[in-house]
């Protein structure tokens, strides 16, 4: 049984007549990696702005090990932020920014150079610490960001958007340091943005929140293969739509093709229904799966080492996404204006009612 | 779109605007080192008048009233001014009567300010003297304070006042180590200011000052000087309020558009 | 940080503000409804007389007088100011901070000394008599100083660094290509400054008129040095009436309409600026 370390229990706030979060319900359990993940103005920075003592909730409770942290101010929450313009001291060097809220403790000057040595080495920033935070890279500032709330080993540490400033290639790399950083700390991370990748990365469960409400919760895993609803399908990864429609038992797309699929209980005959399925799960070529279509290939792009076929077909007025491999690619030798053929199986096909 | 314009025009307006600002003072400025101190005639080079400006009983003991109205003033209005700069942008509300308050001493003319405080004081039977003055020179010389302070604040990063207190501090200390330090080059640029114009404030010094010798300051003192027509020493101590001036007014640019290094 | 403590920061400024500027502000707007003394003092009954006695046609002479010079030193301090202020913003951008800086320099140098140098200049002894007899011109030349154009010079030369920064600033902002615009358009290079540069800076040329305009006519240091007492202007009337009249209560009126000179062109100003920029925009 993991251990609860923070329930939200029916949290809410307004700012006058507009509703920024209502009643929201979330138990993030001790040493987790969780990730608040939404568009803008889905109320994931308010969220965390409560968690840390910057906003108040207009009704709910926040307890923290049992006990309802609402009242703290900020200063006096066992929580830390990583705030997202990391909001570094600029008339201080890097140890006397790590420094400072330990000192904020009273501990003994013995006590904080030790520990603010042990967390330069662990964000390995030892080399660098008579620096002032201009001069430092981006990298670097976020490293004494997160370094300077680590220090205080908070038993929550809330990073907002943490490698929102990086460039792609470092911010995969910082991906993998936070993760090791948090597994090897055992402290819990909750981690706002708005970059499903990033969060399917790093998360150990995922929140996905829409107009200030919860709209699912679960792992990576769960919440990319099986998306609660058309909004968390969509935000999440790559997906083909179709539109169709629930008729004498069997699902019909716009054309009148039939798709084979599970149908959820909640979609009734007659009901209109959103199709969505997968790019990496279509194949071009096979002949032996429940779902086969035709098309004509328009354009193809290279991802990495995937390529990505844009298929045009009666099904949908716009082109699915095929997404393949290296290998399929290397004996398909596919070039536009090739008719093909699509296939996937029912399994793979997910149904949303519209 | 000035860029299209004649470069020996542009050059030529500029010449001689430059000239008629510039012209007037270097005169002033040379002079104070003539030896034979009249302006039509060049005697050769001395600083004797500088000499027998500091033998001038009168006018070092205005320069010393002079320097303690401006040094109090200056601490007090860059107290005030820098908190109630702080105050004015924390609070996201921005009162049109609250910035019309702050904004009023800079642009009220100084001989209606001067009247006012006089009129004030003497209803109030308050005996005038230094210490009015002083009272005086707190209201301009704030407003200036509290106007440089905020231009930095507008470019300040509020998430480190958050931080502080995500870190465990108070708002007092987060003041003390964060807001104040951070704002320390433009504190100081904005002191300087006040120091200026403080120094060199004459109107209102004049008319809350009161009676007697006692309380001259310098701006008066030449004032009365000058009134009764040209002499060298004045041109020396002239000289020197100009080259003081210049000065401060170069350190505090330099401190406020440096500003710490990052920001 | 939030929730109380601006308040208590704003205290100790707006207190101090509040007794030594918007309580004597006030009081002199009331003083200006008393009745002077007998013997100078002030007789507490309410009267409209100070603000009639500004009317009165020997006053109100003074205030044309005043008008007058201070309008003539603000057009000619704007003429001056604007077109230096255009030659800056004409200059390379990276002389630019340098050339803006020496033009604002004597501005922050005491005002006296400023008007004192005039004095040296303009003096039956001074330097350009000087440099007359140098010239070997014996005779007299005609007084220069303690006249009207000495004063009307004195203020101009005061406050011409303020109008060089207030036209500087939009000056600077307008875009290259706007001008281009107008060019590419059909429009000489006279009339793009014309009917666009000037409209669109209207904002930077009247806040500079305003501001010579409003200081000149409560000068009264100028007028004493430089015109010797040969005439009064409104900020002398005031003078007179503290310093040696000692008729506070039409002191008090003559200051009154002073600000309300002020805040009525200040009005006008945002007003005109509005109007022409936006004209600007139109045409």
């Amino acid at each position: 049984m993991i251990e609860t370390l923070l329930s939200l229990k029916g949290i809410a706030k307004s700012y006058g007549s507009v509703r920024a979060v209502s009643d929201l319900n979330l138990d993030i359990r001790q040493n987790e990696f969780f990730a608040l993940l939404g568009a803008s103005g889905s109320g994931k920075t308010t969220v965390l702005r409560m968690l840390a003592g910057f906003e108040t909730p207009t009704e709910g409770q926040i307890l923290l090990q049992g006990r309802d942290i609402v009242p703290l101010p900020p200063n006096r929450r066992p929580v830390n932020l990583m705030f997202q313009s990391y909001a570094l001291f600029p008339h201080m060097t890097v140890s006397q920014n790590l420094a400072y809220g330990l000192e904020m403790e009273r501990l003994s000057r013995a006590e904080v150079k030790s520990r603010v040595d042990e967390m330069l080495e662990i964000v390995q920033l030892s080399h660098l610490s008579r620096r002032k935070p201009d001069q430092l890279s981006g990298g670097q500032r976020q490293r004494v960001a997160l370094g300077r709330a680590l220090v205080k080993r908070p038993r929550l540490l809330l990073l907002d958007e943490p490698l929102g400033a990086l460039d792609k290639k470092l911010r995969g790399e910082m991906q993998m340091e936070l993760k090791r950083i948090q597994s090897e700390f055992g402290i819990t991370f909750i981690v706002v943005t708005h970059d499903q990748e990033e969060a399917l990365v790093m998360a150990d469960r995922i929140a996905i929140l829409k107009d200030g409400g919860l709209l699912q919760c679960g792992t990576p895993h769960e919440i990319y293969e099986h998306p609660g609803s058309r909004y968390a399908a969509d935000f999440i990864g790559e997906m083909n739509f179709l539109s169709g429609r629930v008729r004498a038992g069997e699902l019909v797309t716009e054309d009148g093709t039939r798709i084979a699929a599970p149908v959820p209980a909640d979609v009734m005959p007659g009901d209109t229904v959103d199709i969505a399925i997968r790019p990496e799960r279509m194949k071009i070529g096979t002949t032996n799966l429940e779902n086969m279509v035709k098309g004509q290939v328009v354009a193809t792009a290279y991802l990495g080492l995937d390529l990505q076929v844009h298929v045009q077909t009666a099904l949908a007025a716009k082109p699915l996404l095929v997404r393949m491999t290296a290998q399929e690619v290397d004996t398909a030798q596919l070039v536009e204006g090739d008719d093909v053929t699509i296939g996937w199986t029912a399994q793979d096909t997910r149904v949303f009612r519209a | 779109m000035a860029s299209q314009a004649n470069p020996r025009l542009m050059f030529a307006i500029l010449a001689a605007v430059f000239a008629f600002l510039y012209v007037p003072i270097s005169v002033l400025v040379a002079l104070s080192f003539n030896d034979g101190g009249l302006p039509t005639a060049w005697t050769g080079f001395s600083v004797k008048w500088y000499g027998a400006l500091f033998r001038n009983g009168d006018i070092m003991s205005a320069a010393l009233n002079t320097l303690i109205v401006a040094i109090v003033s200056t601490v007090l209005a860059t107290l005030f001014g820098t908190l109630l700069a702080i105050g004015v942008e924390i609070r996201r509300r921005k009162g049109r009567f609250l910035e019309t308050i702050i904004f009023a001493p800079m642009i009220i003319p100084d001989i209606v300010l001067a009247i006012a405080l006089l009129s004030f004081f003497s209803l109030l039977n308050v005996t005038m003297g230094l210490h009015t003055v002083i009272l005086s020179h707190v209201v301009f010389n704030l407003a200036f304070v509290c106007s440089v302070v905020r231009a930095r604040l507008k470019t300040f990063d509020w998430s480190v006042v958050e931080a502080s207190a995500d870190l465990g501090a108070s708002t007092v200390t987060t003041l003390r180590r964060i807001v104040i330090p951070v704002l320390l080059p433009a504190i100081v640029a904005g002191g300087l200011l006040a120091f200026t114009l403080s120094v060199d404030e004459f109107i209102i010094a004049f008319f809350t000052a009161g009676a007697g010798r006692s309380s001259i300051t310098l701006p008066m003192q030449i004032f009365a000087m000058i009134r009764f027509g040209v002499t060298p020493e004045i041109n020396a101590l002239a000289t020197l309020i100009m080259a003081f001036s210049v000065v401060a007014l170069a350190l505090s640019q330099r401190l406020n558009r440096g500003g710490l290094p990052g920001q | 940080m939030k929730d109380r403590s601006p308040a208590l920061l704003m205290a100790p400024a707006l207190a101090w503000l509040t007794a030594f500027m918007v309580v004597p502000c006030l009081l002199i707007l009331a003083l200006a409804f008393f009745r002077r003394g007998i013997y100078g003092g002030i007789e507490y009954t309410f009267t409209l007389e100070n603000l009639g006695l500004v009317f009165d046609p020997l006053y109100a002479g003074i205030f044309l007088k005043s008008a007058w010079i201070a309008g003539l030193a603000a057009l000619i301090a704007v003429v001056l100011g604007y077109a230096a202020a255009f030659a800056i913003a004409a200059a390379p951008a990276r002389r630019q901070p340098a050339l803006l800086f020496f033009a604002v320099l004597p501005f922050w140098s005491n005002y006296l000394v400023r008007t004192y140098a005039w004095i040296v200049l303009l003096n039956r002894e001074g330097l350009l008599t000087g440099i007359a007899r140098w010239f070997g011109y014996d005779g007299e030349l005609p007084k220069l100083l303690y006249t009207e154009p000495a004063v009307v010079v004195g203020l101009v030369y005061n406050y011409l660094p303020f109008v060089i920064l207030a036209c500087y600033a939009p000056l600077s902002r307008l875009n290259v290509e706007i001008g281009e615009a107008s060019r590419d358009l059909g429009a000489s290079g006279w009339t793009t400054f014309r009917r666009v540069t000037v409209p669109m800076t209207f904002h930077g040329i009247a806040t500079g008129f305003v501001f010579v305009f409003v200081l000149s006519i409560g000068n009264f240091v100028t007028p004493a040095l430089l015109g010797g007492g040969q005439f009064q202007m409104i900020g002398n009337l005031v003078y007179a009436q503290f310093l040696t009249a000692n008729d506070w209560p039409f002191g008090a009126a003559l200051s009154m309409v002073l600000i309300a000179i002020m805040m009525g062109l200040l009005t006008l100003q945002t007003f005109a600026s509005e109007k022409a920029s936006g004209s600007g925009r139109h045409d």
